[in-house]
């Protein structure tokens, strides 16, 4: 019979010593800084009732692992035993999976730099062995066995005694059961992911800057407080943010253009078709550049082709950005070779709006493809929207009608498209305004998402939201669109592009704040 | 030797072998688990995957060796997995053969592998160049160790016998070093004990003769700690296994601690009392069992020297009541009879209400009454326990050890299952080839006539001693012992420490730098748990046993063939361990015999050679473990062969009630007239009364009996609306090995800073938040901490770990930059001190790649530092809890900053001095000490004559 394993943790016996932290180290020589398995504290009640409860705290080897599946490479593996496995030859570093998670059970090996977790020892449990943590404890208060056999001690435990997992809502199918589990430890949204220090260990700084100085919130009136947590890092900086932007752009001016040649009538300008193809494969190229550089093992790169994992989005969107590539690599390769005489004008004209067209799915694939791989981040609540498909498209329709904008303002060649353009761009700022409103005023199904969405509108990032986002990046270039005049066309164009570039920046970054653990 | 040319340990490298693991999936295990460890029978050649490299299948093969953990005093069992071809410690896991920790272990245990290979190890023996304390050393060999050191030993030998000092802080054995002290001829053995647990040895030993508990915790239904058991007690991993095994049964635990230890929070009844409040508690919880009747009366009956008690009643009974009763019982026809002294218990403790308790503890009645019921409830399966905590936290703390063990006696559960042994009953410590005799010798500088009861050496008032004039050392061993930096005082240390006039050579016998070292002259590296031999022994449970610490490079290259003459031939550098250092050390200091050493040296099986350390544990494993030869031949294993195997053996278990043992001679002569095994008091029973602290100058009821003393830190004396507070400074954590941890990366990731806990009222009174930085006044000088805001901590009270606030004053030497802060020492005047840190932990470039990844900054602040010595005056122990005055930190205060006055230092020294009662004013018999009370080494009868005193029988 296939074999299931999986992990109780009988909090009845848990004292907090945290044996099993450093036995894990050094059966698996974890380097300091990142941890597979930590036990949480937290402070509850207050004196004299108050109370330290402990969780250990690691992967849950889930049943429906979202990190095997968004993973590219298959560099996270689901096993026949149930064993949530990873493979560091496989890992190009995009940390995919650690957006995925909804524990922050994963990290990036700071050797490897490849994605790393608790494996379940499976090195020791294919020889049979127990898992080094549960060896350790002494207090036996790790179970592992294979709960798949009636007489394993672990599934006697299960049948007998009520558990709880961390985030059942999440869908992952945790394989991690707590005995007498705590909803305090278990929903880290209770308790503030920004502490100044832990009770004996001094925090790494979350943020750039100087973070909330509260630690801990309140709950029926008790202090709540974290004493000692892993820590966790952002994964993804600037580059993601600005590849959401890049990627709008090149797909954006495609889209643009074929609004206002294909279904405006507006006449072709072969300059005005020249600067854009160059400007669209630029930001293409730019996109690959900053998905690779953001990549831990750069030179890996190409293990997305050569083990592609397809069901996951990252696979997928690589696929769709090629196409893309490729076809406007073609088209701005035409608009050259016209410009130097190489391609005849009217081959050109012939093939410009067929070829457009024929980039258009892709140009729109590579515009949402992003919604579908957030998606599959299921530790990032907030980018589990089913706005964001559409606020994708928008996005990039408004990169590019802003980037164009700009171009726009000089040269005479663009005076008859201006008005039409920014009616365009006048429309897409009202379009995303009202997805933006859409976006944070549903209510969201999770802690996870709520706290994400009020840092945005009303905590840390509130001031570059609603001035940087809505006030400068849509209010101020819609009001430049009714101006009409070259350098006011410019300018709202920056303004709007400036302002996504914010609302990007935020977007990637206030999800990937709030506490998996 | 600067930073960036010293020698550092090379990291471990594992060899790719061919060998296919052996599989263990078909093996079948009756409780339903996976195998946790290769079966033994394997253990010589095993095969395992590479984790790193998985789930590349590369496999790496090892010989598993056996030995004791050196963390802490609990001695767990380490099974090390040495690669069969580098020789490089993969990694330690538990041993399955150790009885006491059963195969399972602590975080420290695994961390010893960070130990074995830091960085910052030192790997020669080093010699001073230039002035003590500059911090310039030159690399020496062994034999030039050796060779000077003995000639200045011998030196001293030959014109004193207390000349030369041996001071251990982790003793991490039994036995050994202190046949090897006595061996000299000189009363040379100084401890840590007196800053450890002299309290508790006192209350112990005056009940019992035995200097400490043995709780039987597995079998108990009622758990009552004054310790934290569950993160830090003697013995943490082995008792906290049995704690919560018992808890799970149905057992309930109670747990006294003004800080919500860890063990508080997994407790069933949590006492916050205010320190010094505990024996009246306790006296209380004794009240309700006397009231309620709810005692046991055969016990007492046969056990206590209760007629004594009422004979000597009218000395000091101060209650009319129980004087009354004492009065009746002695005139009564047939002299005092149990029921008399029944009557006269109740009488005598009815005034420790439960309300009065409640207000002395400021804790609610009613939990008061709940852990009065449980125990009440619990019959004779008591295990209760304290060992420092609040007995070394207050003067006067050895009665609460004292009161605790009232309960035991009262429920009767003294050495029952489930109740509470002595550790005489479960620690075994073998005999060795040759014993040398008592010796001759008193040293003043160890236990002056001001503390005839001392628990043991007055260690950490050596320095005050040195600075009155009382004498001095000329050679001075500290061995894993950093004395300036643990004991209170420490600038009267460095005083010590630097003054070549009063300790004329030190010899720092230590794994690692540390800031004594740093003021020795000669540092000797000795080795980590897997890198020595070591016998050990603890009372972990109803159980003797002994465990085996070994080399265990060593024993993997003999095991593969290679001959090593000397363990430092095995271990990194030119690492040593102490047991061999000792033969040849005691040997050159007697190189022909003429002082009587060598002789004790010499080779049982090999006639006119010098024994080996291998030797040395062969004798005692075939001569004098019981039942360990036959356990060997069972397995066609000689008993050394049996001990290199499996590191550890069983030779009692469930040791019950061993008093009642029918003896032929000794023991004690019961009312029914059966000689029985008994106590090691004069008495051979259980002594409530102590008619030794009545005759050697403590006659009143509070000394006399179990009573309670007056606290230093009583709520009376602190004045908390002058900003005064309470500063607990000893806790412990899990995570941490005292000081010692600053070789262990794992650990101090996950423990580095040792912030004030303070309640939110108090927070709030002070203005201040979690972050802020307060500075902290004691009686002698101030220290700068940053403050942790907790509902865990009894408002009034604040508290430290003991463990953190490691410095360094060189860049590039010392103890490594990630655990330790760079700090200047700066002095003004005689006697005024400051310490100031110049730059906190941070990532450094060495062997270990990880050493670059330090992240953190705050490795704590040094506390110690500011702490007057409070030498209890009965038992010398040095009560730690500080009276303070706390207050925001000002714009120029430095987290860290210290500044002391020793001054200061010497006027609080005075003040406890002046409460001594000496022997050379009370003893009645002419002696510095009662004979009976431990020592651990007790000279000869005539060496215990106080100067200018006849012996009896010549007056």
């Amino acid at each position: 019979m296939t074999q299931n394993f999986g992990f109780v943790i009988d909090n009845r016996s848990c004292i907090g010593c945290h044996a099993c932290s450093t036995a894990c180290k050094s059966e698996n020589e974890v380097p300091l800084g990142v941890y597979r398995t930590w036990v949480k504290t937290t402070e509850v009640g207050a004196y004299p009732d108050s109370k330290r409860l402990f969780q250990v705290t690691r992967c849950n080897h889930c049943a429906n692992p979202p990190c095997v599946r968004i993973c590219p490479t298959e560099a996270m593996v689901l096993r026949d035993d149930g064993i949530v496995e990873f493979d560091h030859r496989n890992c190009i570093g995009c940390k995919a999976c650690m957006q995925a998670c909804p524990y922050d059970a994963i990290y990036i090996d700071p050797e490897s730099h490849t994605a790393a977790k608790c494996h379940y020892c499976s090195h020791r449990t294919d020889i049979g062995l127990e898992p080094a943590c549960v060896v350790v404890c002494p207090e036996h208060a790790i179970i592992a066995g294979d709960m798949a056999d009636p007489n394993s001690e672990i599934s006697r435990i299960l049948a007998s005694e009520e558990v709880s997992v961390r985030k059942p809502e999440q869908g992952t199918e945790p394989k991690l059961f707590y005995i007498e589990g705590d909803e305090v430890n278990l929903r880290p949204t209770l308790t503030e992911r920004a502490p100044t220090t832990f009770a004996a260990t001094d925090v790494m700084a979350l943020h750039d800057e100087p973070g909330p100085i509260r630690i801990g919130g309140t709950t029926a009136g008790h202090m709540v407080q974290v004493g000692y947590n892993a820590q966790h890092q952002v994964p993804w900086h600037w580059p993601v943010s600005a590849y959401l932007v890049t990627k709008g752009i090149a797909a954006g001016i495609v889209l643009v253009l074929l609004l206002l040649w294909g279904v405006m009538g507006h006449a072709v300008d072969p300059g005005i078709a020249l600067s854009s193809a160059t400007a669209s494969l630029l930001f293409i190229v730019i996109t690959s550049a900053l998905l690779v550089f953001d990549l831990e093992r750069p030179e890996r790169f190409y293990y997305i082709l050569l083990r592609p994992q397809w069901r996951s989005w990252l696979t997928r969107g690589a696929v769709l950005l090629i196409a893309f590539s490729t076809l406007t690599g073609l088209w701005a390769a035409l608009e050259w070779g016209a410009s130097f005489g190489l391609v005849a004008q009217a081959t050109l004209s012939s093939v410009r709006m067929p070829l457009l067209w024929l980039a258009a799915p892709f140009a729109v694939g590579t515009a949402i493809y992003t919604a579908f791989l957030f998606a599959q981040a299921e530790g990032r609540d907030l980018w589990q929207s089913p706005l964001l498909a559409p606020h994708l498209l928008v996005q990039a329709l408004l990169a590019g009608a802003a980037l164009l904008a700009i171009f726009w303002g000089f040269g005479s060649a663009a005076d008859a498209l201006r008005p039409s353009l920014l009616l365009l761009l006048g429309g897409l700022l009202v379009a995303d305004l009202a997805l933006l409103a859409a976006e944070f005023s549903r209510s969201h199904a999770t802690d996870e998402a709520k706290v994400a969405a009020a840092a945005i509108t009303h905590g840390r990032y509130a001031r570059r939201f609603r001035l940087g986002v809505v006030v400068a990046g849509h209010l101020l270039p819609l009001a430049l669109c009714f101006v009409g005049a070259a350098i006011s066309t410019s300018l709202a164009g920056c303004f709007a592009l400036a302002g996504l570039a914010v609302y990007e920046w935020i977007f990637v970054r206030a999800p990937q704040e709030v506490p998996n653990s | 030797m600067s930073g960036s040319d010293k020698e550092q340990v090379e990291m471990p490298r594992y060899a790719r072998s061919d060998a296919e693991p052996v599989s263990l999936t078909t093996v079948q295990h009756p409780d339903g688990r996976m195998s946790q460890y290769p079966p033994p029978e394997l253990w010589d050649d095993w095969v395992e995957w590479d984790s790193k490299a998985w789930p590349e299948r590369v496999a790496r093969r090892y010989t598993l060796v056996p030995t004791i953990c050196f963390n802490c005093e609990s001695a767990c069992g380490l099974l090390a997995y040495v690669d069969k071809e580098t020789f490089a410690i993969r990694k330690f896991e538990g041993n399955p053969a150790h009885p006491g920790s059963r195969g399972r272990n602590c975080a420290k245990g695994p961390a010893t592998h960070n130990q074995i290979y830091d960085p910052e190890r030192i790997l020669h023996p080093l010699k001073r160049v230039g002035a003590r304390g500059e911090g310039q050393w030159r690399r020496i060999s062994w034999q030039q160790a050796i060779d000077e050191i003995s000639a200045k030993m011998r030196d001293s030998r030959e014109r004193r016998r207390d000349g030369i000092c041996y001071h251990v802080g982790r003793p991490g054995e039994d036995h050994y070093a202190n046949r090897v002290v006595q061996s000299w001829g000189v009363d040379g053995h100084n401890s840590h004990t007196n800053i450890c647990s002299a309290a508790a040895r006192a209350g112990y030993t005056f009940w019992s003769g035995a200097d400490r508990p043995s709780p039987d915790y597995a079998n108990a239904k009622a758990i009552l700690l004054i310790s934290a058991h569950l993160e830090s007690g003697h013995y943490f991993n082995p008792h906290a296994q049995r704690i919560i095994e018992a808890q799970r049964a149905g057992a309930k635990i109670i747990t006294m601690d003004p800080r919500l230890s860890n063990t508080a929070s997994k407790s069933d009844v949590w006492l916050p009392s205010w320190p010094g409040s505990e024996a009246t508690i306790l006296l209380a919880m004794a009240n309700y069992l006397l009231q309620t009747g709810s005692w046991d009366r055969e016990f007492v009956r046969r056990w206590v020297n209760w007629k004594e008690t009422l004979e000597a009643a009218p000395g000091f009974v101060t209650d009319a009541a129980a004087r009354a009763i004492a009065d009746e019982a002695l005139a009564a026809e047939g002299g005092p009879s149990f029921e008399h002294f029944e009557r006269f218990l109740a009488a005598l403790y009815k005034e420790f209400t439960f309300e009065r308790a409640a207000r002395e503890s400021q804790v609610d009645e009613e939990r008061i009454r709940e852990a009065a019921q449980i125990v009440a409830g619990a019959g004779s399966r008591v295990a209760a326990h304290t060992w420092r905590a609040a007995t070394m936290g207050n003067r006067g703390g050895w009665q609460v050890a004292r009161c605790l063990f009232f309960l035991n006696v009262l429920t009767g559960s003294v050495g029952t299952e489930g109740g509470t042994s002595l550790n005489t009953w479960n620690k075994f410590v073998p005999k060795t080839a040759s014993q040398p005799p008592p010796l001759d010798a008193w040293n003043e500088l160890h236990l002056p006539v001001e503390w005839p009861f001392a628990f043991y050496e007055m260690s950490f008032c050596l320095p005050h001693f040195l600075a009155e004039g009382r004498g001095d050392i000329d050679v001075y061993f500290t061995r894993v012992y950093n004395p300036m930096w643990i004991n209170p005082d420490g600038f009267m240390w460095m005083g010590a420490l630097r003054d070549e006039s009063k300790i004329k050579c030190h010899v720092a016998m230590t794994p690692t730098w540390n800031e004594s070292a740093w003021f020795a002259d000669y540092v000797l590296p000795m080795g980590h748990a897997g890198e020595r031999h070591d016998l050990m022994s603890q009372e972990t449970h109803t159980g003797k046993w002994i465990g085996f610490r070994q080399p265990v490079r060593r024993v993997a290259m003999e095991r593969a063939g290679k001959t090593i003459e000397r363990t430092w031939q095995a271990n990194p550098g030119e690492v040593w361990e102490e047991a061999e250092f000792w033969i040849d050390l005691s040997v050159a200091m007697d190189p022909d015999g003429s002082l009587g050493i060598k002789k004790w040296f010499d080779s049982p099986y090999r006639e006119g050679e010098v024994i080996t350390v291998e030797e040395h544990f062969r004798w005692i494993f075939e001569n004098s473990v019981p039942g360990l030869p036959e356990a060997a031949s069972k397995e066609g294993l000689t008993p050394l062969a049996y001990m290199r195997k499996y590191g550890a053996f069983e030779i009692v278990s469930g040791n019950y009630v061993p008093y009642e043992d029918i003896v032929s001679e000794g023991g004690k002569v019961l009312a029914d007239g059966s000689r029985r095994a008994g106590f090691e008091t004069p008495s051979g029973g259980l002594e409530f009364f102590s008619p030794t602290l009545s005759t050697w100058g403590w006659p009143e009821q509070q000394y006399v009996i179990p009573w309670t003393l007056p606290s230093h830190v009583r709520p009376e004396a602190i004045d908390c609306a002058r900003g005064e507070m309470l500063l607990l400074p000893t806790f412990r954590l899990p995570t941490l090995i005292h000081t010692r941890s600053a070789n262990a990366k794992w650990l101090y990731e996950l423990s580095h800073k040792n912030p004030v806990w303070m309640h939110p009222q108090d927070a709030a009174r002070l203005g201040m938040q979690t972050g802020d930085l307060v500075k902290v006044e004691t009686e002698i000088g101030s220290f700068v901490d940053s403050i942790w805001v907790t509902e865990g901590i009894k408002p009034g009270v604040i508290a430290m770990s003991h463990h953190l606030g490691r410095w360094r004053l060189q860049e590039g030497s010392g103890v490594g930059a990630g655990m330790s802060s760079l700090v200047e020492l700066g002095e003004s005047g005689d006697t005024e001190h400051s310490l100031h840190i110049v730059k906190g932990g941070s990532a450094w470039d060495s062997s270990d790649p990880d050493t670059s990844r330090v992240w953190w900054k705050d490795v704590g602040v040094h506390q110690n530092l500011t702490h007057a010595v409070h030498p209890d005056p009965i038992s010398g122990a040095h009560c730690w809890h500080q009276k303070v005055s706390v207050r925001p930190a000002g714009p120029d205060d430095k987290v860290g900053d210290v500044r002391v006055d020793t001054a200061k230092s010497m006027a609080v020294y005075r003040e406890w001095l002046a409460l001594t009662r000496p022997a050379t004013e009370h003893s009645p018999d002419g002696t510095r000490r009662p004979r009976w009370l431990k020592r651990p080494l007790k000279p000869t009868e005539a060496a215990y004559r106080l100067p200018g005193r006849e012996a009896p029988g010549s007056e």
